[in-house]
């Protein structure tokens, strides 16, 4: 069949582009992502001027927006086994990455004209929190919201992230909404239009350690209790549901078939367009820089295009969160920490669950496309919005993942990148009222699992907020907790 | 695609196992190039509509050529030099690659498929679909052994690295050898010269390198750069180094860092233009001058000088140019005769080139058979490196490229990252290797500044 492609190892056509264009998406990063040109084995080296071109002829971007999408290590496809051999001392924090990010978002790519005066609700941060919760807004029938992203759908964590959805939690307040996060992930495509493609290979974590071990089978016992079908298994039954799976020094595995990926930038669009379907404006490339105070509210959000009087201030800017809550003057115990992420060349299926070792943070999986994608925490990672890549990840993930499936070692690394977890200080997410600024709401602190509680927390959110009805997630997480001590620590934290 | 009679034998003929049968090849010689020589043009299936590959740009940075090689996935076999006994397996493709039904799914979608919202939401489909989606996702199959363990990472330190061998690299390294500074060239292929040996001929040239030309000590080839890092200790490249034997990372940290990695071909978006068949000029030209290989009858399309030096060497090397379409043009009065000036160009045939078609400037639909079709257009830049080292990308309206930014010395944002040749946007070899020595010396002098403690 005749076909023009412009990116063929992901056979993208030139229809894909224009029709990617058509549903709004304008600038290189949006098209990469909608369309999929420049994530396949080339990693852009062939496509991605035919696509610049391509926005150029069809005027969907003036020329000085037409920016390359950020080059990810390696260059050429790499054996896992070759990035292994580096030695990494484990002694020593990580230092630098790249690509720095030199101009974040050049100001061409922000539109033209100013945002609105005035909205009900402002919600600061388009990453899956925001948005969810203006899609949630929305179905409340509060439709007067604004949203302001810096940068594209996808920017922040919510497009950098494992997919990785489980309901193996540590506290009952996680496993109830990671369940309920679930129930919708399986129904997004029926509510909102658009595939996420969640399977639900489950989820296998393996401990190393004594303590680690008594962890995962308390753990199991509470899931039981939640109603989630997670199971000790033995080494015997883990090397079933993981061929090729060395279970050296395993202690314990634990089990839950019905966790699983999804795919996650699909979850962004889908939200997003139904926001903006219902009368919400998403603005992207549009940044919050500043706050007007008075009387302990929020009266105006600053932003490069204008100002925004409004009710109700949403700060959901995840890693971003304290840089944001700053400019109202408020402080936040939350801390950005780089996460490096990589994916591999697509295989055909061969995993089903995401494994995940606890004590060292690795965990992998494979995505619907094939890809290995995996990431291991560095424990000695400064705090900092750092974005960049290292050597050092790499080698480290890379001996840690062969280590457990040995067959991986030939195995090429097509790209690595890395976000931000939004750390607080007991592992749960920051919500509710801001003392002293009653109208300021905070939506951040998730960690390295926001993406999974997102449709869960974001339909309480709205609730809580439409109605006025007390809910006891917004007072246990609520900020005041850091001044009374009263932390409840998540222990199931991957890296 | 044909052996040139004329060809010098340039090595010892051995033979490959592709799927069980046994085809010709030459030791040494990239086994993409022994496969199409031999009269293999589909070498793979791609990824979505199961389309028909064969390879495209002989560099790569496509991925049209990937195949199984000896137990392994998803290999370029256009990098990968021929041995005796190879085992070849195309990928993704049932129950072969030549006659593959998930072809199906290429004709049942004329216009593409949208899997964003390909039955969203539609209770039972949607589940089948996801399921169906699995299955045909991916690629290559797992490797079936695991890696042996590999040799220890190599840490070199000097005053310059250099990347790329090309006209502009070679340059450059010349005047870094006469000011005696220490630096390291590191070559992704296994000779020097880059374009000057396997690009289009250009009049002005300057000459491939001489034997001996730089110290031994102070190149290295068939050494892949892979990223340019940076660690507690400065900033390094890494790199794959394929010249030893076997493979082993290489760390090269420098002071500064010379980038002058070329371009890759770009794919031109025009219909079929992914048939087996159809390849990048560089493509072409490599085939021909370094491994005698050529089509029969060639169509050629593109734009720019290229094209016509391109249809000059294929009819030189006895392949018959069928067509030489100008897409943006005006025609140079030099120009070999029947070049025109067209648009809308098409490649036809299925699983294979057989004609070539066009609209001329009257409007009519002109076509012509052939058995390959040749894309001269400007190389894409290869910023990576630069921007991973803080250099500034730009998209360059003009040719329709993004270009690493950077003043005429090829003083880039980053202090230590300078730039010359094609990455800079195409230019002749004589441009690029002036820009190579304008680049060294300006670095070279910044060293020394740094080293009477000067600042610029
Ligand atoms: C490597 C990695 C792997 C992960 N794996 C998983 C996983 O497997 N499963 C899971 O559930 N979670 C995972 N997470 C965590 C998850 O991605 C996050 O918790 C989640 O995406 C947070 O969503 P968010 O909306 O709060 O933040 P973000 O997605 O970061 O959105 C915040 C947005 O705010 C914008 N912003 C910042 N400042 C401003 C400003 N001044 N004005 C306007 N906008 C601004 C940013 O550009 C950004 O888009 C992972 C995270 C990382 C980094």
């Amino acid at each position: 069949m005749s076909k023009a492609l412009v990116c063929s190892c992901e056979d993208v056509t030139v229809e894909d582009i224009r029709h990617a264009v058509a549903k709004g998406f304008r600038d290189v990063e949006s098209v990469k992502r909608f369309t999929g040109f420049g994530t396949g084995v080339c990693q852009g080296k062939s496509c991605l001027s035919a696509v610049a071109a391509l926005l150029a002829k069809e005027k969907a971007q003036k020329p000085e927006g037409i920016v390359p999408f950020t080059p990810r290590p390696p260059l050429y496809p790499t054996e896992l086994s070759l990035l292994a051999s580096l030695p990494v001392d484990e002694s020593k924090p990580p230092v630098g990455g790249v690509p720095q990010e030199l101009d974040t978002f050049p100001a061409t790519l922000r539109p033209e004209g100013a945002v609105p005066t005035r909205a009900r609700v402002v919600i600061v941060g388009g990453g899956v929190l925001g948005l969810a919760l203006a899609y949630n807004l929305s179905l409340r029938g509060e439709t007067d919201v604004v949203v302001l992203e810096r940068g594209y759908l996808c920017a922040g964590a919510s497009g950098r992230n494992g997919g990785g959805v489980r309901m193996q939690w540590g506290t009952a307040a996680n496993i109830e909404l990671a369940k309920r996060s679930i129930e919708l992930m399986g129904r997004f495509a029926r509510d909102l239009g658009i595939n996420v493609w969640l399977r639900q290979g489950g989820y296998l974590f393996m401990a190393k350690t004594k303590a680690v071990a008594e962890r995962l089978e308390r753990n199991a016992a509470l899931h039981n209790k939640h109603g989630v079908p997670t199971r000790m298994l033995t080494l015997d039954e883990a090397r079933d549901v993981v061929p090729g799976l060395s279970l050296k020094d395993a202690q314990a595995v634990s089990y839950n078939p019905e966790d699983g990926v999804i795919f996650p930038w699909p979850f962004l669009w889908g939200y997003a367009n139904a926001c903006r379907k219902a009368g919400i404006k998403v603005e992207t490339y549009t940044r919050v820089t500043g706050f007007e105070l008075s009387g302990g509210l929020v009266r105006k959000v600053k932003t490069d295009r204008g100002d925004i009087s409004c009710d109700t201030v949403v700060v959901a800017t995840g890693a971003w969160s304290p840089e944001v809550a700053k400019l109202a003057g408020v402080s936040l115990p939350n801390e950005p920490h780089r996460h490096e992420i990589l994916s591999t060349e697509p295989l055909k299926p061969f995993l089903g669950p995401l494994v995940s070792v606890l004590d060292s943070g690795l965990y992998f999986s494979q995505s619907m496309r094939g890809e290995i994608v995996g990431g291991m925490g560095d424990p000695l990672e400064p705090a900092g919005l750092n974005m960049g890549s290292t050597l050092r990840f790499v080698s480290r993930f890379a001996r840690a993942l062969t280590e457990q499936l040995p067959n991986l070692g030939h195995v090429k690394v097509l790209r690595q990148w890395a976000g931000c977890y939004d750390v607080t200080p007991d592992n749960s997410p920051i919500l509710g009222r801001t003392p002293g600024l009653e109208n300021l709401l905070q939506l951040s602190g998730f960690v390295g699992h926001g993406f999974m509680m997102a449709p869960a927390v974001a339909e309480r959110m709205a609730q809580w907020m439409t109605t006025g009805a007390s809910d006891e997630l917004f007072t246990r997480f609520n900020l005041r907790r850091f001044h009374e001590g009263k932390l409840e620590r998540e222990d199931m934290i991957i890296g | 695609m044909r052996r040139l009679p004329d060809a010098a034998s340039r090595g010892k003929s051995i033979t490959m196992d592709l799927e069980g049968e046994t085809v010709p090849a030459i030791e040494g010689e990239p086994v993409a190039c022994s496969l199409i020589a031999a009269g293999e043009s589909v070498l793979a299936r791609s990824i979505k509509y199961h389309r028909a590959r064969g390879p495209y740009c002989f560099s790569g940075a496509c991925s049209h050529c990937l195949m199984r090689v000896d137990g392994l996935p998803n290999v370029y076999t256009c990098r990968v030099p021929a041995r005796q006994g190879m085992k070849l397996e195309r990928q993704n493709a049932y129950p072969s690659a030549k006659v593959d039904v998930f072809e199906a799914i290429d004709w049942f979608f004329p216009k593409g498929l949208d899997h964003h919202e390909m039955f969203a939401g539609v209770p039972v489909a949607e589940q089948v679909m996801a399921k169906v989606a699995r299955q045909l996702a991916g690629l290559g199959l797992l490797p079936t052994a695991p890696a042996p363990e590999r040799l220890p990472v190599e840490t070199v330190r000097t005053r310059v690295a250099v990347v790329g061998a090309g006209a502009a690299g070679l340059a450059a390294a010349q005047v870094l050898a006469a000011q005696n500074l220490p630096f390291l060239l590191l070559e992704r292929d296994n000779v020097l010269g880059g374009r000057l040996l396997s690009g289009v001929p250009e009049a002005d040239a300057p000459p491939p390198p001489a034997e001996g030309l730089l110290a031994p000590e102070r190149v290295r080839t068939r050494v892949t750069v892979i990223g340019l890092f940076d660690d507690e200790e400065g900033r390094f490249l890494a790199a794959v180094n394929e010249g030893t034997g076997e493979p082993r990372l290489l760390r090269v940290y420098a002071e500064r860092f010379l980038l002058a990695p070329g371009g890759h071909p770009p794919m031109l978006p025009f219909e079929n233009n992914d048939l087996p068949g159809v390849y990048a000029s560089h493509a072409a030209s490599l085939l021909v001058r370094r491994y005698g290989v050529a089509p029969e009858v060639a169509a050629l399309v593109g734009s720019g000088p290229e094209l016509y030096a391109l249809a000059r060497l294929m009819t030189e090397r006895g392949t018959k140019v069928a067509a030489v379409v100008d897409l943006k043009g005006p025609v140079p009065a030099d120009a070999p005769a029947g070049a025109v000036q067209g648009s809308e160009p098409k490649a036809h045939g299925h699983n294979a080139v057989s004609g070539f078609s066009y609209q001329d400037a009257s409007g009519r639909r002109v076509k012509v058979a052939c058995d390959a079709v040749l894309v001269a257009v400007a190389p894409s830049p290869s910023f990576e490196l630069a921007r991973q080292g803080g250099a500034k990308v730009e998209y360059d309206e003009a040719r329709e490229v993004f270009a690493v930014v950077a003043d005429a010395e090829g003083r880039t944002e980053a202090a230590d990252v300078y730039v010359a040749g094609d990455v800079r946007g195409a230019r002749s070899a004589a441009q690029a290797a002036a820009d190579g020595r304008r680049a060294a010396e300006a670095l070279a002098q910044s060293l020394t500044r740094a080293a009477v403690g000067g600042k610029s």
